[in-house]
């Protein structure tokens, strides 16, 4: 198989499909043939993302294609991005953006789904996963060089944890060169103020938009989700 | 277009089968005993010949238990009404275990761009139609709207019936509203111009027609003549009485039931014996009278549960029924929304194969386009809910219990997930999922976004009737005007 226009419109279609498997198969195949690593990102996995992102925007594809595309581009990007490295090569990237949901809390899905809307948006996701210590949140921003940080809960016990968290950046000198972002059932925007964090994210599509605003990254590539909307926003 | 099915399409009757065949000996009681007052000579011989007694001059026509059942023998169990598109994907067969919805109509219509109501036009009709064509949980038609204001009324049910066959080719349904008999032969060659010939409309017909006895027991002169059209033309009928419970029916549900069945089954007897095998079926449209107002109330639980009685009883005789389902209330709000919901519901639960209610008002006084899409909307949510469980291995989903579980597994990311979430799950249109904060924060009126997918329909929908037919339509409604309007001095047989 030629790393052609067909071969990256295959690998497209590995991520619009959520098949894992034939998108792992498809990039060991390119890299054996020497094919640019960056190209790969940006004419197939992209692409491909970038499909699913528009379809979940119109209300044809949902929240399960959503995720699985984000899982398929994060297994996809993994492989390629050591390539890069190893070649000394860079790649655009909206952000980097390290997100997860705070200690006492093991609620997955909302933090998940937001994960998927920012990567299908064009940034760079690390997510740590649930209940995430303190420090943790502190060692990936410093490990992934992240532009900005994400924290969830559903609940109202682990909101606490979201204060500590930027009051340990701040001590670590971290937070003027970090956007923090905040987001869950019971995050009001008074609480962001009140624990100093940059903005609340009330829904996926809000926090795309927040985070598109802190990062001064207007080309938000995901139209608006859940489209029926005169919804005017703060930001 | 196939309707929606589901092990709970008529798992719910209000009468068991015992007492169904109390209501069948109660109703032949009437039949034998009082009988059906019959004015026209027609219907009188067609009565005599299914062997019935014939008693004041003709004009009392007493029908045995012997000649009914005689009659049901003859009636298919299931009844086609195609679509006039020639694919086939707008037939919908009635007696199936499958509901389908279409719209209905009213004396006045929702201008859906002013929100003023007004009388309705001859443009108003081909919306109607547009709309009805367009929405996807609408498998036939009913009248756009029940009268043009802008067309003459000696020819108003043709322009009505034309614009309808010219912007739809969905099946759909005729009961008479001017009671003249001049528009039979007219309206019937309008059908079979849509049907592409008058052999091609016996072959396929895709009107259900309607014919009512006038309650209480009298078999109506108008009715006769178009049992006689619809039996000519091959069109099947929906047969049934339009008693109110306590004026011209019994002030109790079993007496209302009793005297609908009594009717229809006049009816039954009667078309059977004009054309033997005729497609025949029952229909709702027995509502109770309200006892403040005198009006008519459909959107209260007797009728409704009347209606669930005649699909007993049809499924007893062994026919479909197809029932009107539209609600009483004068706007859009929360009336409408109960009424509606839970009649469709309770009808489809009773395993009603057509039911005519999306886009009705206030118990046939308008129509409203907005209104329409959020009708298609509570008809997909019935349809998700008439599925039931449906329990095989795969559904069941051990494997991947076993597989995801415990925490931190999510199935979100399982191709399982991917596989079933759509068919088992409804993702509703227009209905809101917001979170609510964000509905807080701003958010759209469900009329507003039932308004803006009517608006699109109405701005984008093409008709699919072809050019040929639409013209051929639009010469022959030419012709119908200039005879009865410019030239009235050269009136057809009247």
């Amino acid at each position: 198989m030629a790393v052609d226009q067909e071969y990256f419109d295959k690998l497209a279609q590995t991520v619009i499909d959520g098949d894992d498997e034939e998108c792992v198969r498809l990039i060991k195949v390119g890299l054996d043939k020497d094919m640019d690593p960056v190209k790969a990102i940006e004419k197939g996995l992209g692409k491909g993302i970038i499909k699913v992102g528009d379809d979940f925007g119109e209300g044809v594809v949902f929240l399960p294609e959503l995720i699985m595309a984000a899982d398929v581009m994060k297994q996809g990007t993994a492989i390629l991005d050591e390539k890069i490295k190893a070649q000394g090569l860079n790649r655009k990237s909206l952000g980097k953006i390290v997100i997860g949901t705070v200690k006492g809390d093991i609620h997955d899905i909302g933090k998940s789904v937001v994960a998927s809307v920012l990567q299908v948006n064009g940034y760079d996701v690390v997510d740590i996963g649930i209940d995430v210590e303190i420090e943790t949140f502190i060692e990936a921003v410093k490990e992934n060089k992240a532009d900005c940080l994400g924290m969830s809960t559903l609940l109202t016990l682990p909101l606490q944890v979201m204060g500590q968290v930027i009051d340990k950046l701040k001590e670590e000198g971290m937070r003027d060169n970090l956007k923090v972002i905040v987001g869950g059932c019971p995050v009001t925007q008074e609480f962001a103020d009140e624990i100093g964090a940059d903005a609340v994210g009330f829904d996926a599509a809000d926090a795309v938009k927040k985070v598109g605003a802190l990062l001064g990254t207007k080309q938000v590539l995901l139209k608006e989700p859940w489209q029926i909307s005169t919804r005017e926003d703060n930001v | 277009m196939k309707g929606f099915t589901g092990k709970l399409v008529g798992s719910l009757y209000p009468i068991t089968d015992a007492e169904c065949k109390k209501i069948h000996k109660s109703a032949i009681r009437v039949l034998e005993e009082g009988g059906m007052r019959c004015d026209d000579p027609r219907a009188a011989k067609m009565f005599e010949k299914a062997g019935c007694k014939l008693e004041n001059d003709g004009k009392l026509v007493k029908i045995p238990e012997k000649v009914v059942m005689k009659a049901f023998e003859t009636c298919p169990d299931k009844i086609t009404i195609y679509g006039h598109d020639s694919k086939g994907k707008n037939d919908i067969v009635l007696g199936n275990d499958e509901v389908h919805f279409a719209t209905v109509t009213g004396r006045y219509l929702r201008d859906i761009r002013t929100g003023e109501r007004r009388q309705a036009k001859r443009a108003d009709a081909v919306d109607g139609a547009l709309m009805a064509d367009a929405l996807e949980n609408v498998h036939g038609l009913y009248k756009s709207v029940m009268w043009l204001y802008d067309e003459p009324k000696i020819c108003n049910s043709q322009m009505l019936v034309g614009e309808m066959m010219k912007n739809s080719d969905k099946s759909s349904t005729w009961v008479y509203n001017t009671g003249a008999e001049h528009e039979i032969p007219d309206l019937i060659k309008l059908w079979q111009i849509a049907a592409g010939g008058e052999g091609a409309l016996r072959k396929k017909p895709h009107v259900l027609g309607h014919v009512i006895a006038n309650p209480p027991r009298v078999i109506d002169v108008n009715y006769t003549s178009w049992i006689i059209g619809f039996c000519d033309a091959g069109l099947p009928v929906t047969a049934y009485s339009a008693l109110m419970g306590g004026a011209t029916g019994p002030a109790t549900l079993a007496g209302m039931l009793v005297q609908a069945i009594a009717e229809t089954l006049a009816l039954v007897v009667q078309v059977q014996s004009y054309k033997p095998g005729h497609p025949t079926c029952f229909c709702s449209f027995s509502p109770a009278m309200d006892m403040r107002t005198g009006l008519w109330q459909f959107g209260n639980p007797e009728y409704g549960t009347v209606g669930g009685g005649i699909a007993a009883m049809a499924k007893h005789y062994g026919v479909p029924c197809v029932g009107f389902a539209i609600n009483d209330a004068c706007d859009t709000d929360e009336q409408a929304a109960y009424e509606s919901a839970l009649k469709d519901y309770n009808y489809a639960l009773n395993g009603i194969s057509l039911i005519w209610d999306i886009g009705g008002m206030a118990g046939f006084n308008y129509v409203d386009w907005s209104h329409m899409c959020i009708d298609n909307e509570v008809a997909s949510f019935i349809g998700h809910y008439l599925k039931g469980i449906q329990v095989n291995e795969e559904r069941m989903a051990v494997d991947e219990i076993l597989k995801v579980g415990p925490l931190p597994g999510s199935y979100l990311k399982e191709k399982h997930t991917r596989k079933w979430y759509r068919e088992e799950f409804l993702i509703p249109e227009l209905s809101n999922r917001d979170f609510f904060e964000s509905w807080e924060r701003g958010h759209t009126e469900l009329l507003e976004k039932g308004k803006q997918k009517a608006l699109k329909i109405l701005d984008t929908h093409q008709s699919p009737v072809s050019p040929e037919i639409r013209k051929e339509i639009d010469d022959y409604l030419n012709f119908v005007k200039k005879r009865d309007v410019e030239e009235p001095d050269k009136p057809p047989v009247r």
